[in-house]
């Protein structure tokens, strides 16, 4: 089940109308909440839920045995230690063991070995690594002491499988999450409305513009679930440069209009979750880019890696070492594939080298060529992220710099116009025009409503048929 | 296209962004303002999507396309078989133009088939290559089915809110299928209601434009495709015993007219396809083991259709003939099955002098 599906709607209708006819009874309507993300997740393939019951019930007892004993106790470090162990082995496991075993078995053949055993092709389970960071950044605040370890085992199982933003973010944490099961929300115009919005805009980011712009990265990049169907050969430069520039905008699209979809869900039922993306492309340097982009996750990576990493408090080079790590590892959470550690190294690279250049401050290179030389920096990485392969990676970055001899594939003149879809986008939510929202014009009820029937037209039709998955479902 | 669809982004951006939290009307006036907003925009839509060609893609489009095409490509004259399932498995129309060919017929046979498309369906896209051909067919066949006839709404048993679903339930088709519904068309009154209901979630969803153009296509830019499906492996095992029976029961022919509704819906599309320049329509129906669905097509063509060429297979040598393992499943044919049809059919259409004279017989 994803958003944008037809039955999604009438299970968000069934749920928020449960949810609300139990006002007042906080336990039910939590427990409803509970049984609606269990209903969710299942929907996709129940047998799974027998793994995130898994995960949440490895947190919960976890997290009492931490809290319960006094910091310096080896078991209280080996029931930490432990269960951050389970749970990465469960990612490992379910995402990793296929990469690393055909890895493996490709070295090995690559030195002239024959492996005496094949790898077992496991079905990854979606939103693993988004409920398993969760459940790690659960155990670590209760052990830093930042968070009271939570009794109630429902209420870590909500916490961990909240169904907005349980298969594909945004990361909530822990401290954020407990105390709003206990706050008994009210259901107002201002609450509808609120969700309303974030909904309809991420549904417009989603099925409007990201779906739609599939259809020029695919026919060049090939199809992102079928590997080695690209023939990047066949495509002019121009084409291939409009596929990244197109791909770049479709993830930003796909994954934020997710994560607005999620919070507007949420909010629904008076959950409060904060913002995943701070239109990164109006990003003026590489760590504004990730201060930017995909909030909930760089700012995890920042607090339960790089700084226990020991970020940048020892010497440069330790700081360059850190950096490096966490974004590969970052890289590598995002998809099993050398591709992806790539595209997360080379962010750790653009992240030291700002470092080293400029330290912690801003740059010093002023606004328009900064955010020339960010956007053509996360432009160009977008390639490794998104082809297939290192040759075809190296054949698109060759396409930009023009020494390649094109193919004779053309794209349709309308994918420059994509910038202009992403200018709107950043003017619209980010400067003074946002303003324009809360003028006194636009509050009149009727232009209201007559604008968000226009909005549903809209939206209806583009609305897409034969739903294509949210990119960040398959990470 | 994609043009259009990313201004209707941008406008869906710029909607989003700016509709906050309206200050407090009352809900008749919002509801009302709300409707005027969606409907108009669907207009909108609408006509824009006309205008540039733009629609929900189905595999008619690949098909009417590829007559479109062929028509472009030839001076012969054309046929064109209009049917579903049945037509589409059993009339290969290469083959059955090299066939009329070796008797000495020029004619051109075009196959524009769709499983599970009903009469109104398969009308639109028969209506779309019409408007789209630089010539009307000489004759259409058009194929009379008692699943057809009798179930207005069979799509459902395969698909419900698909895009094929939604794109054939316009305001027309609807109302002939409301209309059939009302006059027979369904199987009691759970059914009825059940029936009903989808229809009018589908009309619904097709006048609100729902997934119009989030193909991002234009129609006639669809790669043309043969609709002929020659399959080549049975997906349903008949014992031999069970197909030679059926085979062999031909029931008794009596001369019948089908729903009102089926009926009207054929007098008006004849009428309106001699009025496009077709010169001649006729009927026709591919065999099935189902002795009482031969005999539907057998009733209605010494019935209601007695006044035109209609061709039912009811005749023992095509039937024993199609004995063989030949059949994809009870009511289809594998291509071996399309082979021993078409031959029979062409043999047909020059024994009725269907390909001789087209208006004499009119």
């Amino acid at each position: 089940m994803i958003f944008t599906e037809a039955i999604f709607f009438v299970f968000l209708a069934l749920t928020f109308a449960g949810y609300w006819a139990l006002k007042g009874r906080r336990d039910f309507q939590l427990g409803l909440l509970l049984l609606a993300s269990a209903v969710f997740y299942g929907w996709w393939d129940w047998r799974f839920l027998a793994l995130i019951g898994g995960v949440i019930a490895v947190s919960w007892i976890a997290a009492q045995q931490v809290a319960k004993r006094p910091i310096g106790d080896p078991t209280r470090r080996l029931w930490l230690v432990g269960s951050i162990g389970i749970c990465l082995s469960v990612l490992g496991v379910f995402k990793y063991f296929n990469f690393f075993a055909a890895s493996s078995i490709a070295m090995l053949e690559g030195l002239g070995l024959t492996p005496g055993w094949t790898a077992v092709n496991i079905l990854l389970p979606v939103g693993i690594s988004f409920y398993v960071f969760q459940a790690i950044s659960y155990i670590v605040d209760v052990a830093r002491g930042d968070l009271e370890a939570e009794n109630r085992l429902e209420r870590v199982a909500l916490y961990i499988a909240f169904f907005p933003q349980l298969v594909a973010g945004p990361i909530v944490r822990a401290a954020s999450f407990f105390p709003q099961m206990d706050r008994q929300p009210r259901l107002s115009r201002g609450l509808i409305a609120a969700g309303l919005r974030a909904f309809l805009l991420g549904f417009a980011y989603k099925a409007g513009i990201a779906d739609n712009l599939a259809q020029f990265v695919d026919p060049v990049f090939g199809d992102a679930m079928t590997p080695g169907d690209s023939d990047l050969a066949a495509w002019s430069n121009a084409a291939i440069i409009g596929a990244t520039l197109a791909f770049a905008g479709q993830i930003y699209f796909d994954f934020a209009g997710y994560s607005l979809m999620a919070i507007g869900v949420a909010r629904w039922f008076g959950f409060f979750i904060p913002k995943n993306f701070d239109y990164p492309y109006a990003a003026t340097d590489i760590a504004d880019f990730w201060r930017r982009w995909h909030i909930s996750l760089s700012s995890w990576l920042r607090d339960y890696l790089y700084i226990p990493l020991g970020g940048n408090r020892g010497s440069k080079l330790a700081t360059y070492r850190n950096l490096m790590i966490t974004m590969v590892l970052g890289g590598l959470w995002h998809g099993a594939a050398w591709t992806f550690v790539a595209w997360g190294a080379l962010h750790g690279v653009g992240l030291s080298l700002h470092r080293w250049l400029f330290g912690n401050s801003k740059t010093r290179i002023g606004f328009g060529v900064g955010l020339i030389l960010t956007q053509l920096f996360v432009l160009l990485t977008w390639v490794p992220f998104r082809a297939d392969s290192f040759a075809d990676t190296l054949t698109a970055w060759s396409a930009f710099t023009g020494l390649r001899d094109g193919g004779g594939g053309h794209l349709p003149l309308a994918v420059w116009g994509i910038p202009v879809l992403i200018v709107i986008d950043i003017v619209l939510g980010k400067t003074d025009f946002s303003r324009l929202s809360k003028s006194t014009l636009l509050r009149r009820p009727s232009l209201y409503w007559a604008g968000l029937g226009g909005l549903a037209g809209l939206l209806l039709a583009l609305y897409p048929l034969d739903a294509k998955p949210f990119v960040y479902f398959q990470f | 296209m994609q043009g259009l669809l990313l201004t209707l982004a941008a406008l869906a951006l710029v909607a989003g962004h700016l509709l906050r939290l309206p200050n407090r009307g009352g809900w008749l006036g919002n509801f009302a303002a709300f409707l005027v907003g969606l409907l108009l925009v669907c207009g909108l839509v609408r006509v824009g999507a006309n205008a540039v060609g733009a629609g929900r893609v189905t595999p008619f489009d690949g098909f009417v396309n590829r007559a479109v095409l062929i028509a472009e490509q030839t001076d012969a004259p054309l046929v064109v078989f209009n049917g579903a399932s049945f037509s589409r498995n059993a009339i290969d129309d290469e083959r059955l133009t090299a066939a009329t060919s070796e008797r000495g017929y020029p004619h051109q046979m075009i196959n524009i088939s769709l499983e599970a498309a009903s009469l109104m369906e398969r009308d639109h896209y028969l209506s779309e290559f019409l408007k789209r051909s630089r010539r009307a067919p000489n004759i259409v066949f058009i194929e009379i089915a008692e699943m057809t006839d009798r179930r207005p709404t069979f799509i459902f048993n395969n698909s419900k809110f698909s895009t094929r679903a939604i794109a054939q339930f316009d305001l027309d088709a609807s109302l002939w299928t409301a209309t059939g519904l009302a006059g027979g068309g369904c199987l009691g009154l759970t059914d009825c209601v059940k029936e009903s209901g989808l229809l009018g979630v589908h009309s619904m969803l097709n006048v609100l434009n729902v997934g119009l153009i989030s193909q991002g296509k234009t129609l006639r830019n669809i790669a043309p495709s043969s609709s002929y499906d020659g399959a080549m492996v049975a997906r349903q095992d008949i014992p031999v015993k069970e197909r030679e029976q059926n085979l062999a029961t031909i029931l008794p022919t009596e001369p019948k007219e089908a729903l009102n509704w089926a009926r009207s819906f054929r007098t008006l599309q004849r009428e309106r396809l001699l009025d496009n320049g077709v010169e001649r329509v006729a009927y026709y129906f591919p065999p099935v083991l189902s002795p009482t669905e031969r005999q539907y097509a057998a009733n209605l063509c010494a019935g209601e259709l007695a006044a035109y060429v209609c061709i039912a297979p009811e005749d023992p040598v095509l039937l024993s003939a199609l004995t063989g393992e030949v059949w994809l499943d009870d009511a289809h044919l594998l291509d071996a099955g399309a082979a021993i049809y078409v031959n029979w059919l062409a043999n047909q259409l020059v024994q009725r002098g269907v390909l001789d004279d087209e208006v004499a017989l009119q």
